[in-house]
C-alpha cells in the first residue's frame, strides 16, 4: 500500500527517478530527506572531502549523517572519494568506455532526462578537451515537466496561426528550458484557445536536455507534431532539419556561438519560425556578446521573453517586442 | 554378501571419483576457450559500438557457450537490477557463483577476478587493453590446461578404478 501512495500512477517522482545513480548509503540519505523537500529538490551536488548538499528552489542546505538537512556545513555528511567512485560508475551504466563524448562535454543525461554535469581535471590534446578524468565533483540536476508553463506566455507569442521568431533568455536555473519544452509542447499540439493549429517542430537537442533523450528515446512530451534530432549540434542540426522534417517552427536551446547564430540566420530566411533559449540577465549584457550582438543587428527575433526567480523558478519577468523593445507583458 | 556389498560400494565411489576428476581436467580447455572468445566478444561490443556493460554481458551471455554463459547472464541482471552495486561487484558475485559449478582452477579465477577490478571504469581504449591482458593469460592457461588434460584425464580415469580395487585388497 505504502508503495501506491509513493508512485501515484505508477510514475516514479523526478527524485525518485535519480535514486537509482546514487550509492546505497546516499540513496538513503536522500530519500529519508522530509517528502516536501523531496518535492522541490532540484539537484544533489557532491564534492570529494565536501559537504554533501541538496539545491532547492530557494537556497541551498546539508545533508547531515542521519538524513536531515542543515543550514551550516559542520554537521554534514562528507562525501568521500568511494562515494564518488560509486556514483560515477552507477551514472555511467557501468559503461564509461560508452561516454566519451558525454565526458568531452562534461556531463551524461539519465533515463528521464535528468543530468549531470562533472569536472574533474581536463585532459587536453591539440586545444581540443579530450576527456576528463580524476573527476571529483558532481552535480546531479533533476529535471522537471511542468505541463502549462507556457500558457501564460504562448498568447504574446502566437500570430495568426503561426508563432513570433522567439528568443527566450535568462540567468541560469530559471527555467527557460523548461518552459521551451512546454512551448514546444503546446505549440505541437496546437491550442484551440488561442486559434493556433498544431504546427510541426523541429527540434534540435545538442545535449539531450529538451527532450531528454536516453540513448536515442525522447524521455519527455514535446507534443504530437515533434521531430527531435538528439546530440547534433545545434549549427548544423537547425538546417538538417530543415532541409529533411521541413518543419515550421525550429526550437532548440543555448544558442550562443557565432555557428549556431549563422545557422539561426539562415534558417530565420527561410520561411521558418525559430524558439531558442539564451542565458543572459538583460537584452544589454547579451549585446556584449558578440555573436549575439550581431544577431540583434540583424533585427528579426520579435519577441524576447525574460525569465526570473523573483516569484520561484519560471517567474516571467518581461516579455519585450522585438522592434520596439517595448513591453507587452501585463 | 554384506563383503561384496561393500567392495561393489567402494569401487562405484572410487571410479566415480577419479571419472569426475577427470572431467574437469577434460573440460577445463574447452572452458577457458569458450571464455576467450566471450572477452574477444566483449572486446568487440566496447571497441566497435560501445554498447553499455549490462546490454554487451547480455548479448555475449546470449552468444557464448551454455557452459560460461551464466557468468555473464548474472552480471548482467546484477546491473540491470540497478542495486547500487559496481560493475566489479557484479562481475566479483557473478564469478564466485560461476567459479563454483565451473572446472576453472584458482589461477584461471585469479585473472578473470582482475579483470573484474576494471570493467567499465576506464575509456574504450583502456578498456581493450585489459581485455587483452585477460585474453593472453587465460591463453597461457590453457596451454598448461591442455598439457594437464592430456596427462591426467586418462590417469584419472583408470586411477579411480583401480584405486579402489587396491583398496579392496587391502581391506579383504
Amino acid at each position: 500500500m505504502a508503495e501506491e501512495k509513493f508512485f501515484p500512477n505508477n510514475k516514479p517522482e523526478p527524485w525518485q527517478e535519480v535514486l537509482p545513480v546514487l550509492p546505497a548509503n546516499l540513496r538513503r540519505l536522500i530519500s529519508g530527506l522530509p517528502r516536501p523537500v523531496l518535492a522541490q529538490l532540484e539537484e544533489i551536488r557532491l564534492r570529494q572531502g565536501r559537504p554533501l548538499m541538496v539545491g532547492q528552489a530557494q537556497n541551498d542546505a546539508f545533508v547531515s549523517p542521519e538524513g536531515q538537512l542543515e543550514t551550516l556545513p559542520a554537521g554534514a555528511y562528507l562525501v568521500s572519494g568511494e562515494d564518488i567512485q560509486r556514483t560515477l560508475q552507477l551514472v555511467s551504466g557501468a559503461s564509461f568506455y560508452a561516454l566519451e563524448e558525454e565526458l568531452r562535454n562534461g556531463y551524461i543525461t539519465l533515463p528521464g532526462g535528468h543530468r549531470v554535469g562533472l569536472v574533474g581535471r581536463a585532459v587536453v590534446e591539440g586545444g581540443q578537451i579530450k576527456t576528463l578524468k580524476n573527476i571529483w565533483s558532481l552535480n546531479i540536476r533533476i529535471s522537471r515537466e511542468v505541463i502549462g508553463a507556457a500558457t501564460p506566455v504562448l498568447p504574446y507569442l502566437v500570430n495568426h496561426q503561426a508563432i513570433y521568431h522567439t528568443m527566450l533568455f535568462s540567468p541560469p536555473r530559471c527555467g527557460k528550458t523548461t518552459l521551451l519544452r512546454d512551448l514546444i509542447r503546446q505549440i505541437s499540439n496546437g491550442t484551440p484557445d488561442l486559434n493556433l493549429p498544431g504546427l510541426t517542430v523541429g527540434v534540435v537537442d545538442e545535449r539531450s536536455e529538451l527532450a531528454g533523450c536516453y540513448r536515442g528515446v525522447p524521455q519527455r512530451d514535446l507534443g504530437v507534431r515533434t521531430d527531435v534530432l538528439d546530440g547534433c549540434p545545434k549549427s548544423k542540426g537547425m538546417i538538417m532539419l530543415v532541409r529533411a522534417m521541413a518543419p515550421q517552427v525550429v526550437a532548440t536551446d543555448e544558442i550562443g556561438r557565432q555557428e549556431d547564430v549563422a545557422a539561426l540566420e539562415e534558417i530565420l530566411h527561410a520561411g521558418v519560425k525559430v524558439l531558442f533559449t539564451v542565458h543572459g540577465s538583460s537584452l544589454a549584457e547579451l549585446a556584449g556578446r558578440p555573436a549575439l550582438a550581431y544577431l540583434f543587428r540583424l533585427n528579426v527575433v520579435e519577441r524576447f521573453v525574460l525569465l526570473g526567480r523573483s516569484r520561484g523558478v519560471g517567474t516571467i519577468e518581461d516579455i519585450l517586442d522585438g522592434k520596439t523593445r517595448r513591453s507587452l507583458w501585463r | 554378501m554384506l563383503k561384496i556389498a561393500g567392495c561393489l560400494l567402494i569401487m562405484s565411489a572410487g571410479s566415480f571419483a577419479g571419472i569426475s576428476t577427470a572431467r574437469n581436467y577434460a573440460r577445463r580447455p574447452g572452458e577457458l576457450r569458450s571464455m576467450v572468445t566471450a572477452l574477444q566478444m566483449l572486446e568487440t561490443e566496447i571497441s566497435y559500438t560501445a554498447t553499455p556493460l549490462p546490454e554487451a554481458l547480455a548479448r555475449i551471455a546470449a552468444r557464448c557457450d551454455k557452459a560460461i554463459a551464466p557468468l555473464f547472464s548474472r552480471a548482467s541482471e546484477e546491473l540491470y537490477a540497478q542495486t547500487g552495486c559496481t560493475a566489479g561487484e557484479a562481475w566479483e558475485n557473478a564469478l564466485n557463483k560461476f567459479y563454483a559449478l565451473s572446472s576453472t582452477l584458482p589461477s584461471d579465477l585469479a585473472v578473470l577476478r582482475n579483470l573484474g577490478t576494471v570493467l567499465g571504469v576506464s575509456n574504450g581504449e583502456d578498456q581493450c587493453k585489459h581485455l587483452r591482458l585477460a585474453k593472453e593469460q587465460l591463453k597461457g592457461e590453457i596451454i598448461t590446461a591442455e598439457q594437464q588434460a592430456a596427462k591426467y584425464v586418462k590417469l584419472w580415469n583408470y586411477l579411480g578404478l583401480l584405486g579402489s580395487l587396491a583398496l579392496i585388497l587391502l581391506l579383504y
